[in-house]
């Protein structure tokens, strides 16, 4: 849940997501679930002209599995608070496994 | 009746909208008015009394003549049937009624081209009726006016060239006219009849008038309103249009036009109107006109036994006219179209009526009931699958009029206002139910949702969960904004009210030294406060890394952990992991922080309080313990080369974790971890990798330059802090572990110069705060004097850079720090030593911009004024 936790917190903020064939769209992060599927809206493309079908795109709705790369905003990301989720998670995942 | 008065009687029935709520005997009250005291007059409102019967004559000019004529309540009333709860049964029945009798004056609109006008006079005329069948129904005072309104439309019917009910109808012939405006629903009755018509050509039915369409489409409105299925007969029976023979046959029922010819005895029947749409479902049903009457007329008899009031018109059936609905769909849906029958179900349905309002009355309106079992002979007819399909449909109609009937008596019972106030309880419930987000799961959500819960917290964005336990969390990480955002790319921000804060106040302490320089007894209260370490004028120190000693680089964790390692230390590995395990704890700690309980107010009534706050602070303890042992701070000092501690603290995990550290650590752990810094302040690698060279601009190592800036903001101010709270006497004993140290090398950084200005600041302090006692000041004056010797000759070389890098700030305020306390001797070698650079820095100075070189003078003027001097006599 730590990524999806985390990029709850991109919302509204403006984010590249890089897709598996290597297409890159910058868009403003509107919504992000369970799965990191991303809905991106105002999107450009980052080489349009590689991809003049989707000069004419304004929203995706892009699935998580295909997503290579997510370039984050760095204002926006509170690293020290990133890095203690990262070890609570870390906590969590290995209390999850004692149990089993 | 007046245009703006609304009476009830006319404009209610028009629409039905408006009547809906409202008390749907309002129309017939005038008509009651007339002759005989209404009980509806609790109900009413009263207008009705108010209204001159005769003004209504208007009406017709005003609202179109159609809408008032016939029955003043019977057109909206329809509407009405639910409106009081307390009366619907009753409303229900009246309901027939009124079907009944505007059937009766639709049809004779139809066939009687007068009736427009009609509907005044037929108002009249029914009252005039009204009477007579009040006999039968007294007990029903509501009813009385339909019943009028049956005889009216009698005869009306009567005065059709049937023989049946004519001389009733004789009596009120004319009027009887159609009052209703059709409604669309009624149009396409009409029409749908109409179609039905052609192919049915009922000879029987001809001798009497062509059922008027009205009727049909009265019907079809009652049946939309009881049964909403029945629609199709209304349509066939159009095509039938013997109407008036259908009423005159009403007590003899079907299979006798003939009877009809007796009806006429029975004028007083006004019901006959309702039994006219039951015959016309009837007459769809019935195929052979023949066989349907003979069966109607058996029929009729069992049904009958159930309503005893029908009895006196055996033969006529009651039943009839439940049945007819029901056969009117039969009839439909097969599509039998049968003119024989039709009389037969016209005489089956009058007759009916009459039984039915006493029948429905007894039960309480519910002539769907009542139709259910009469339709069985009719049903008798079709075949057996119809008659099991009929049977349902009967029974389940009825189980759902039963149904709304129960309901109904409750209707009205609560306000909208009541609804809402139910509804926001429930909403309530289910929330609560549910659980709220924030409260319900604050932990798991936590668990799962650190990141976003705790973010949210601290930008202030979406506060969905402001909890307490999060804002905890929240002001944890809050505390580190200043030194995360300085921390790395931007250290304006944060770091900068802290230095700017500082920096003013050792302005103010020099300011107040220089005021009154000579004096030592001079106190200023407040003055001496804070020292700034660096700010946005004074970046970061140049670093000036000397081969001789161990390197940026080999300080760099990496490399200098393998050293350590070789020597006993701690491992890189170890370290990591021990850091990791201080992380560790700390956030147990913070979590245990949440938990604590509110302290006992009074230890004998709440045991349980007490226990648990020592449960609590047990837990504590050992969390500490736990912390300060992955700390090392508890190593033994002097065993190892460098000290554990020190060693984690090479890390930058470590640096950064100190202040939060630091919150949860006692007064005598913060001074232990405070003395082990003071302690090996020159093998630290902050001091040690990054000692500065004046001769020329120091060699630029990024990483140990934020390095140094990270343990700034992080551990110096943390210390800073904390050495604010000490007594003389222990700041004597820090100078004092200085003092044992490689004093040149620990001022020579950047952190050692402040660390060391931070002391002798704080002494300062306390000497204008007037406290400490002569002891300690005797004891401090010596560490002073014993520290100053060692620094002294070390005094040149500790300025970063040339003075034209700008960078030097820290070291003025080290020297002010210095001159501040120093003896008149002292100032003197002070001045002595630092001349030249204080000299570059003023000629400097008048090379450079006037805000620059300001600010430069302002640096140098630190120190001057602390030892009661001014660049300004330099110049």
């Amino acid at each position: 849940m730590l990524f999806f936790s985390f990029f709850k917190t991109l919302i509204d903020h403006e984010v590249t997501v890089e897709l598996k064939n290597d297409i890159q769209i910058r868009g403003t992060l509107k919504s992000v679930d369970q799965y990191l599927n991303i809905k991106l809206e105002n999107i450009s493309v980052v080489q349009e002209i590689k991809y003049p079908h989707l000069s004419a795109v304004k929203n995706v709705f892009i699935r998580g599995s295909v997503v290579r790369y997510v370039h984050l905003p760095a204002a926006a990301v509170d690293v020290p608070l990133l890095e203690d989720a990262t070890r609570r998670e870390a906590a969590n995942e290995a209390r999850k496994r004692n149990e089993k | 009746m007046s245009f703006f008065g609304f009476n009830n009687s006319g404009h209610n029935q028009a629409a039905p909208g408006f009547s809906q709520a409202h008390n749907p005997f309002a129309g017939l009250s005038h008509r009651d008015d007339e002759g005989e005291a209404l009980e509806f007059d609790d109900t009413y409102d009263g207008l009705g009394d108010q209204l001159e019967e005769t003004g209504d004559d208007l009406n017709d000019d005003t609202f179109g003549g159609d809408v008032a004529p016939t029955g003043h309540g019977s057109v909206g009333r329809d509407f009405d049937f639910f409106g009081q709860t307390s009366k619907v049964a009753n409303v229900i029945e009246e309901e027939h009624m009124r079907f009944a009798r505007q059937q009766p004056p639709s049809k004779v609109a139809q066939h009687t081209p007068a009736p427009a006008p009609q509907s005044y006079d037929y108002g009249y005329q029914q009252q005039q009726y009204a009477r007579p069948v009040r006999t039968g129904y007294e007990q029903y005072k509501e009813e009385p006016p339909a019943l009028d309104d049956l005889q009216v439309d009698l005869s009306l019917w009567g005065v059709a060239p049937k023989k049946q009910q004519q001389p009733a109808q004789a009596a009120a012939p004319s009027p009887a006219p159609a009052r209703k405006i059709l409604s669309v629903e009624e149009v396409e009755a009409q029409m749908r009849a109409q179609a039905k018509k052609s192919p049915q050509p009922p000879p029987q039915q001809a001798p009497g008038m062509a059922p008027p369409p009205g009727l049909q489409q009265q019907q079809y409105a009652q049946q939309q309103f009881f049964n909403n299925g029945y629609q199709y007969p209304n349509m066939q029976q159009p095509p039938q249009q013997v109407p008036p023979q259908h009423f005159a046959p009403l007590q003899p029922q079907v299979p006798r036009p003939q009877d009809t010819s007796r009806e006429p005895a029975q004028p007083a029947h006004a019901q006959p109107v309702q039994i006219l749409q039951r015959p016309q479902s009837k007459h769809a049903q019935v195929p052979s006109p023949v066989a349907p009457s003979p069966v109607n007329r058996q029929q009729p008899p069992a049904v009958q036994t159930p309503q005893g009031l029908q009895q006196p018109h055996p033969g006529q059936g009651v039943h009839p006219t439940q049945i007819l609905q029901n056969p009117n769909r039969l009839s439909g849906e097969h599509g039998q179209p049968s003119p024989i029958s039709q009389p037969s179900h016209v005489a089956a349905q009058t007759h009916p009526g009459h039984p039915a309002h006493q029948g429905h009355r007894q039960q309480q309106s519910f002539s769907q009931q009542q139709q259910a079992p009469l339709a069985p002979p009719q049903v008798a007819m079709l075949s057996k699958e119809e008659q099991d399909a009929y049977l349902a449909q009967e029974a389940k109609r009825a189980k759902r009029n039963h149904k709304i009937f129960v309901m109904s008596k409750d209707n009205g019972i609560m306000t909208p206002q009541d609804k809402n106030f139910i509804t926001r309880i429930q909403l309530q419930q289910l929330v609560q139910a549910t659980g709220n987000p924030s409260e319900f799961g604050t932990d798991q959500s936590l668990v799962e949702d650190f990141y976003y819960q705790v973010h949210s917290q601290i930008q202030g964005g979406h506060r969905q969960h402001p909890s307490q336990p999060l804002n905890n969390f929240a002001q944890t990480y809050l505390f580190q904004t200043g030194s995360r955002q300085g921390g790395m790319r931007r250290h304006n921000r944060g770091g900068d009210n802290h230095m700017q804060r500082m920096e003013q106040q050792v302005q103010r302490a020099v300011e107040a030294a220089k005021n009154k320089p000579k004096n030592k007894q001079l106190v200023i209260e407040g003055s001496l406060g804070k020292i700034s370490f660096s700010n946005a004028k004074t970046p970061k120190p140049l670093l000036n890394i000397k081969r001789t000693e161990s390197s940026g680089e080999v300080q760099r964790p990496g490399t200098g952990s393998r050293t350590q390692t070789a020597a006993g230390g701690l491992s890189r590995k170890e370290a990591l992991r021990s850091i990791e395990a201080v992380y560790d704890t700390l956030m147990k700690l913070e979590d245990h922080e949440r938990w604590r309980p509110p302290p006992p107010v009074s230890e004998v009534e709440q045991p349980d309080e007490v226990q648990k706050s020592i449960e609590w602070g047990e837990q504590t303890a050992r969390l500490n313990a736990k912390l300060l042992e992955a700390l090392k701070v508890g190593a033994p000092v002097g065993v190892y080369p460098v000290h554990p501690f020190i060693t984690l603290l090479s890390f930058n995990k470590t640096i950064k974790v100190m202040q939060r550290v630091f919150r949860h650590l006692t007064h005598q752990q913060r001074l232990t971890v405070l003395t082990l810094i003071v302690y090996s302040l020159d093998s630290m690698d902050v001091v040690k990798g990054a000692q500065v060279n004046n001769t020329n601009d120091i060699r630029f190592n990024a990483a140990m330059k934020e390095k140094v800036e990270l343990f700034m903001l992080n551990v110096m101010s943390t210390l800073f802090n904390f050495i604010g709270e000490l007594d003389l006497d222990l700041v004597a004993q820090l100078l004092e572990i200085v003092s044992d140290r490689n004093v040149g090398a620990i001022a020579k950084s950047k952190i050692g110069a402040s660390l060391l200005t931070m002391i002798l600041s704080r002494a300062e302090i306390i000497k204008h705060a007037g406290g400490g006692n002569e002891h300690s000041w005797q004891k401090w004056n010596y560490q002073y004097t014993r520290f100053f010797d060692h620094l002294a000759p070390h005094l040149p070389y500790i300025f970063p850079g040339s003075p034209t890098s700008g960078e030097d700030v820290y070291v003025w305020q080290l020297l002010a720090a210095i001159g501040i306390g120093a003896s008149p001797d002292q100032q003197q070698t002070l001045v002595l030593q630092v001349k030249d650079r204080v000299m570059d820095t003023v000629t400097l100075a008048k090379t450079l911009p006037v805000e620059l070189s300001t600010q430069r003078l302002n640096n140098v003027n630190l120190f001057m004024h602390s030892i009661g001097l001014d660049v300004g006599l330099l110049a």
